[in-house]
């Protein structure tokens, strides 16, 4: 099968997973429902008799909104783990690997202590001075490693991404220490939600995430020649030491993002690139964007789970991406293997 | 086509490579030998733009340190030693990476009638364009190597630089790709430097052989002056031409006795 289907396929996976998201609840709204509601909230179709206003919002204002998000964040982090897996040519690099969820969750923790709040940015500072603290620890862990070694080498960064996490993690560790009034609140921004997003949420993150796929893309050749190792690489003429620079920048604002307006979700960004390789290849030119929609779908079945399984309580996504992910990862993994 | 005058390299304090001086013309099949250690990756590294160094390597006349590194990689490809694949690549796009620097850069990268002409042209001459679609991870070394040699060759350049390119290759693989190399050199008159532990290989296709011995040129000119000198058994600590000269008798008289 071309690639070029197997995209067209992930885009209706992607879209019935929006739709699932728009179904289930702890209301269960019928398929034709939803897709009334949404024919009238995007092409404007009046919304017929059968259809109670309150499906509406729920439909569109509680559920898609939460969906679109979830959307957004898994398919940010599922790009982001590409990209690290590849400039580092190793596959159990993620898109946390530099140390931004510490950060993240660092500049995350000093807001909900101090209670403070930007008087135009209002609900958005806690994720701002998350986005922040998040780049800026992925800035100094990129500067280091580029300082102590000139080559800029794979095993540099990430080692020196694990000592500024478990730098940033210790300082987070002191933080909450004294604050233990506060530990619940950290804890459960760390644990990663989508419960209470609005559209606003996923209007400030469609751009950044667009934005830096097609920025990736563009840079899919180089990419490419990355994860045959950074001499080759160099050897056919890319200059290496600016173009990882450039995707890990990239990829750490992606990150950032998500993470900033998420809390720290794991595991999508590591098994999304394995996944879809398995199928498509390892051309990035295809990975990028198959990634970004697997990851994405994922994390949208993942959230449905969390808020359904036991409503009305709701689970930690980042859970259940695990839980879900890990068996399937295990499947999709070895048994392509063995075939192979 | 290639000058390096008074070249040195180090790693943190140790000099690797002492005052190289040498040249290359076009056509020409110039081997490197030298003992473990001796400085000959480094030498091929710093001539392929991939180390800093000292004094002077001019590739037609331009200062190699002062080119871009797509300029550079237009002139010079660098064959390495195979390194271990994590990615599923399939041949045809291992292949068309090599066309990496001769493509223009639009909204998206995208790949040319001609990258498309040259990249199977290359495949059919390293007999591997029906398998194009094979993904890298399921190849042997030798047809790995024959992927790596057609993606060199995509690349189009005037120089290659071969980094022990026949380890972990049986014999009929090591003289596939050495006659392949020969061919290119001849049919382009383009130039290949090679760094081989193999002497037999290095006496059969190389015209000038350059030994290296602790970072320095021990011994240069062409390749039966210098298989034959005395040097070589002091650089070695093995009187190279007796042994091989041994072994050749050895084999043919149990050949006879067969």
């Amino acid at each position: 099968m071309k690639n070029s289907w197997r995209l067209q396929i992930l885009i209706v996976f992607s879209l019935l997973s929006l739709l699932a998201a728009a179904c289930f609840g702890s209301v269960t709204i019928s398929v034709g429902n939803s897709l009334a509601v949404l024919a009238h909230k995007i092409f404007g179709q009046p919304l017929p008799e059968s259809v109670p206003p309150l499906h509406v919002t729920i439909v569109w204002d509680l559920r898609l909104a939460r969906a679109a998000l979830a959307f957004l964040v898994g398919a940010a982090l599922a790009i982001s783990g590409v990209v690290m897996q590849s400039v580092l040519r190793n596959p159990l690099a993620s898109s946390y690997t530099l140390g931004v969820s510490s950060g993240a969750s660092l500049g995350a923790a000093l807001i909900i202590i101090t209670g403070y709040t930007l008087p135009i940015l209002g609900a958005f500072t806690l994720p701002l001075a998350g986005l922040f603290t998040g780049l800026l620890t992925v800035y100094l862990a990129i500067a280091v490693a580029s300082r102590v070694d000139r080559g800029f080498s794979g095993n540099t960064i990430v080692l020196t991404g694990m000592v500024f996490t478990l730098f940033v993690n210790a300082v987070l560790t002191l933080v909450a220490y004294f604050h233990p009034d506060r530990t619940r609140h950290i804890l459960l921004w760390q644990m990663g939600s989508f419960a209470l997003k609005d559209w606003t949420f996923s209007l400030v993150l469609f751009p950044i995430v667009i934005i830096g796929l097609f920025l990736l893309l563009r840079q899919s050749k180089e990419l490419d020649m990355l994860t045959f190792g950074e001499e080759q690489a160099a050897a056919m003429g890319v200059e290496t030491t600016r173009v990882k620079w450039i995707l890990m920048s990239i990829a750490a604002a992606l990150t950032g993002s998500a993470v900033a307006f998420a809390g720290v979700i794991g595991f999508i960004d590591l098994i999304s690139p394995h996944v879809v390789r398995r199928f498509s290849g390892a051309s990035h030119i295809w990975v990028l964007p198959m990634s970004a929609l697997f990851g994405g779908s994922f994390m949208v079945l993942a959230d449905v789970v969390a808020r359904t399984v036991m409503s009305p309580t709701e689970l930690p996504v980042g859970a259940i991406t695990a839980i879900l992910g890990g068996p399937f990862f295990v499947y999709v993994y070895f048994s392509k293997r063995k075939v192979a | 086509m290639l000058e390096l005058k008074d070249v040195s390299c180090s790693y943190d304090q140790l000099r690797v490579l002492k005052d190289i001086s040498f040249s290359l013309k076009e056509n020409e099949i110039v081997c490197i030998i030298g003992p473990n250690g001796c400085g000959k990756t480094t030498l091929l590294k710093a001539i392929a733009g991939l180390l800093p160094y000292t004094g002077s390597i001019k590739f037609h006349g331009s200062e190699i340190q002062d080119l871009k590194r797509k300029d550079l990689a237009k002139g010079i490809a660098f064959m390495s030693q195979i390194s271990e694949m994590y990615f599923e690549y399939s041949i045809y796009e291992t292949v068309m990476l090599g066309r990496y620097l001769h493509g223009k850069k639009g909204l998206l990268p995208a790949v040319g009638k001609e990258d498309e002409k040259i990249v199977e042209r290359v495949l059919r001459d390293v007999e591997l364009w029906q398998e194009k679609d094979k993904p890298i991870t399921q190849l042997s070394g030798g047809q790995l190597q024959r992927v790596f040699l057609a993606r060199t060759f995509a690349q189009e350049p005037k120089l290659i630089l071969l980094d022990e390119p026949t380890n972990h290759l049986d014999l009929k693989y090591q003289l596939e790709l050495m006659q392949r190399l020969e061919k290119w050199s001849k049919e382009k008159g383009h130039a290949v430097l090679g760094v081989f532990h193999d002497l037999n290989l290095a006496m059969q296709f190389a015209e000038r052989i350059i030994l290296l011995d602790q970072g320095e040129i021990a011994l240069e000119g062409e390749t039966q002056r210098v298989l034959q000198d005395q040097t070589l058994t002091k650089v070695f600590g093995v009187d190279v031409l007796n042994y091989m000269q041994g072994s050749l008798n050895k084999w043919v008289s149990s050949k006879e006795r067969a």
